[in-house]
């Protein structure tokens, strides 16, 4: 049997690096982020588990966590990952430029979120759709300035071609009225952010 | 001169309002009323058009400028990037409308190599002038794209910092910013350049910023944040944990009484609360920024009916002063402001609301603590992997970060209870342990949380649910008279009500622009019409 121990150390066990980047998920959310098989990833998460680098953790759904040993294993693989493929310089020049971009995506969630009307910055009751319209417009073009970032990266390293689908699909389905995937659902365009900063973060070793 | 103009009492007689920017029309207002301002000039909105039309400094700007200095030099007796007594200065961004965190603000200009030996010299502090002197090189250099060294030469230094300061205007962070809130691309930020106050000077120096009142309950004691010992943005930014104001009152009396009579001074003026940001050198005072102070919610309902109680408005002007969405905030719980509440941190609240639990200071322990009791998770910061803790909190707290910081963003999104930004609480970097006002919070400890305030407190304060309850009953007593509707109706019905009688008399609907200097044309634009 494939064990973690008995995988060739240059290999990133998907599970693995997605719960680095997630935290603690289910399957079906690791299906959302890796894009593989709930059964695959349930049969990698148990020998995971058998390798102490993950715990499951009861609940409804239960979901999977990191141990210290499995973040340790994460983070030589993808250090290891990363210097193979001679990938260090150019995540290092994209995640230069994610970072300009971080903080506008901060001030467009804020704006989607809060609204100052007449002084007074209120929740955003979602009842004006010009205003929601004005805030998915910049989504859509700080997404548009995020897709060549999002490209070299890809190119550097495949695993990071995820996040473009994934943020695309949030965007899609926030323009098609589920308003819930610009800042609020555990797909929503913010939270997939989030997780390529982490990615980033974690991938260059880096500390926030 | 074309470009620049001087700051003074006179500077917006005559002028065009949207040249100076609400910054350098809020600093007139305090040479009128007399009190201290450092001396300086504005380089005007449209230099900065120029400059962002044609890619450089318009022709005849770099002559004014140093005749601008020149005159500096005068006012001051000192000289700038000169060997003896030498005169910094800074460069702040004087745009008309508000865009937090977006516009660079250069301190400490003209220091150069010789000048930084003359400042230490002169005051006999080497570690103060070579202290401002990096100051100076690390904000100049954050503000240029290039790795081109920092000139030694203080006229050209001044040159970089007014174009990194037009430059923001239009980077693509200020560009989406002012798309999303509709305010025009084309106004285009003034440049205030103001003779240096050191809060990094000696031990009678330090920065801060003040309302008259408190925003959070509009109760009539004056309210803020104190850095003894720092300069300016270390406040704005959030970068150091702060005192609370009143600690100016034991620790520099004199200062103390000074800003005390100013605000007073200013809200005199205003007819309204008021906001300056302070530096006081060596124990000698000078305001920096003033503008009304902006209460909302219940804090604008006590503003105004206190305001008719001192006979400075009028109750027909209280019930301008607050619109239905006031309402709307009025009935958020907030910690009741006593004595026995200690208050173990200061943030920014992030999402309204109060949240008691105890804390836990990793999501995991969030998730396991929350099965028995309500949990508040104290983070330094938060990323995905703290979502499963943010998602079972009953309320959260980070001590970096701002109103757009991730956790901020979670937490509205899920609704709970948030302080962050609270730079008072330390983390230990190996356990994981939180320290906060001295006391250290063990995983257990009880909280609570003021996601309007901004308050951490200890334990489980008094909560009011109605904070200002009998200030609303009065004010909307004031609207039934003058809607003469006496029926029972919703609160935000009877305000409208009032609201709409008043307009028909033809006095004005309600704004919150109303007498305010530079009400003008900015925020008029922004306005949606029909409300202004």
């Amino acid at each position: 049997m494939d064990t973690p121990e008995t995988k060739a150390p240059d290999a990133v066990l998907p599970a693995l690096h997605a719960l680095r980047c997630v935290g603690a998920a289910g399957t079906a959310r690791l299906h959302e982020v890796t894009g593989l098989d709930e059964s695959d990833l349930t049969s990698e998460l148990i020998d995971l588990g058998a390798a102490g680098l993950v715990t499951r953790f009861p609940g409804n759904p239960p979901c999977w966590l990191l141990t210290d040993a499995g973040r340790a294993a994460d983070a030589e693989q993808i250090a290891h990952e990363l210097d193979s493929a001679g990938a260090r310089g150019a995540v290092e020049v994209a995640f230069g430029r994610f970072l300009v971009l971080n903080p506008e995506l901060l001030d467009l969630c804020g704006a989607w979120q809060l609204r100052d009307v007449g002084g007074v910055v209120s929740a955003n009751d979602h009842r004006d759709p010009a205003y929601d319209a004005r805030i998915l417009d910049r989504f859509a073009d700080l997404d548009r300035r995020l897709a060549p970032v999002c490209a070299e990266l890809s190119a550097a390293l495949s695993r990071f071609g995820r996040y473009r689908i994934r943020l695309a699909g949030a965007l899609d389905r926030a323009a098609a009225g589920e308003l819930e995937y610009v800042t609020d659902d555990l797909a929503s365009y913010h939270t997939v952010w989030a997780e390529l900063h982490e990615d980033l973060l974690a991938t260059l070793g880096k500390q926030r | 001169m074309r470009w620049i103009r001087a700051l003074s009492a006179e500077l917006d007689e005559g002028a065009d309002m949207d040249a100076l920017g609400g910054k350098a029309l809020g600093l007139a207002l305090l040479h009128r009323l007399g009190l201290r301002v450092p001396a300086g000039f504005v380089v005007t909105t449209e230099a900065c058009r120029a400059f962002l039309r044609d890619g450089c400094l318009p022709d005849g700007l770099r002559d004014e400028l140093a005749a601008a200095v020149s005159g500096l030099e005068l006012a001051t007796g000192r000289s700038f990037g000169g060997p003896r007594q030498p005169l910094a200065v800074s460069v702040r961004s004087g745009a008309g409308v508000s865009m937090p965190g977006m516009m660079s603000t250069i301190l400490n200009l003209g220091l150069t190599t010789g000048a930084t030996a003359g400042l230490a010299a002169e005051t006999g502090d080497r570690a103060f002038a070579e202290d401002s002197r990096q100051r100076l090189l690390s904000s100049l250099a954050a503000t240029t794209t290039d790795d081109a060294p920092v000139p030694d030469d203080a006229d050209r230094q001044l040159v970089l910092a007014i174009e990194a300061v037009f430059s923001s205007w239009d980077a693509p962070r200020a560009r989406t910013y002012r798309a999303v809130h509709d305010i025009p691309h084309d106004l285009g930020t003034a440049a205030i350049v103001q003779s240096m106050v050191f809060g990094n000077r000696d031990a009678h120096s330090g920065t801060g910023v003040a309302f008259s009142r408190d925003p959070n309950t509009g109760a009539n004691i004056p309210y803020g944040e104190v850095l003894f010992g720092h300069q300016g943005e270390d406040v704005v930014s959030g970068a150091s944990a702060t005192s609370p104001l009143r600690a100016l009152a034991d620790r520099e009396p004199a200062v103390w009484t000074e800003l005390h009579g100013a605000l007073r001074r200013i809200e005199g003026h205003y007819r309204d609360a008021c906001y300056v940001e302070f530096t006081y050198q060596s124990g000698e005072l000078w305001l920096l920024q003033v503008r009304p102070g902006r209460f909302v919610g219940g804090a604008a309902v006590r503003l105004a009916t206190e305001l008719v109680d001192e006979r400075v408005i009028s109750r027909h002007e209280a019930l301008r002063r607050v619109s239905t969405e006031h309402l709307r905030h009025v009935r958020t719980p907030r910690i009741a402001s006593y004595e026995e509440t200690r208050v173990l941190a200061r943030g920014v609240g992030a999402c309204p609301g109060v949240a008691t639990g105890r804390v836990a200071t990793t999501p995991d322990r969030a998730v396991r603590m929350a099965r028995d009791a309500p949990v508040v998770l104290v983070r330094p910061e938060t990323s995905p992997h703290d979502m499963h803790g943010l998602a079972t909190a009953a309320g959260i707290v980070t001590a970096r970060g701002g109103p757009a910081s991730h956790a901020a963003v979670v937490a509205r999104a899920m609704g709970k209870p948030a302080v962050v930004g609270a730079a008072g609480l330390t983390f230990d970097p190996g356990t994981g342990a939180v320290t906060a006002d001295g006391l250290s919070l063990d995983d257990g400890t009880f909280v609570t949380v003021d996601g309007s305030s901004g308050e951490v407190a200890l334990g489980r304060p008094r909560i009011v649910a109605d904070p200002a309850g009998d200030h609303l009953n009065r004010l909307l007593a004031w609207a039934d008279e003058v809607s003469g509707d006496h029926s029972e109706r919703s609160e935000s019905q009877r305000l409208a009500a009032a609201h709409a009688a008043l307009a028909s008399r033809g006095t004005a609907p309600p704004t919150r622009g109303a007498n305010r200097p530079w009400s003008g044309t900015h925020s008029k634009r922004r306005r949606p019409a029909g409300s202004a």
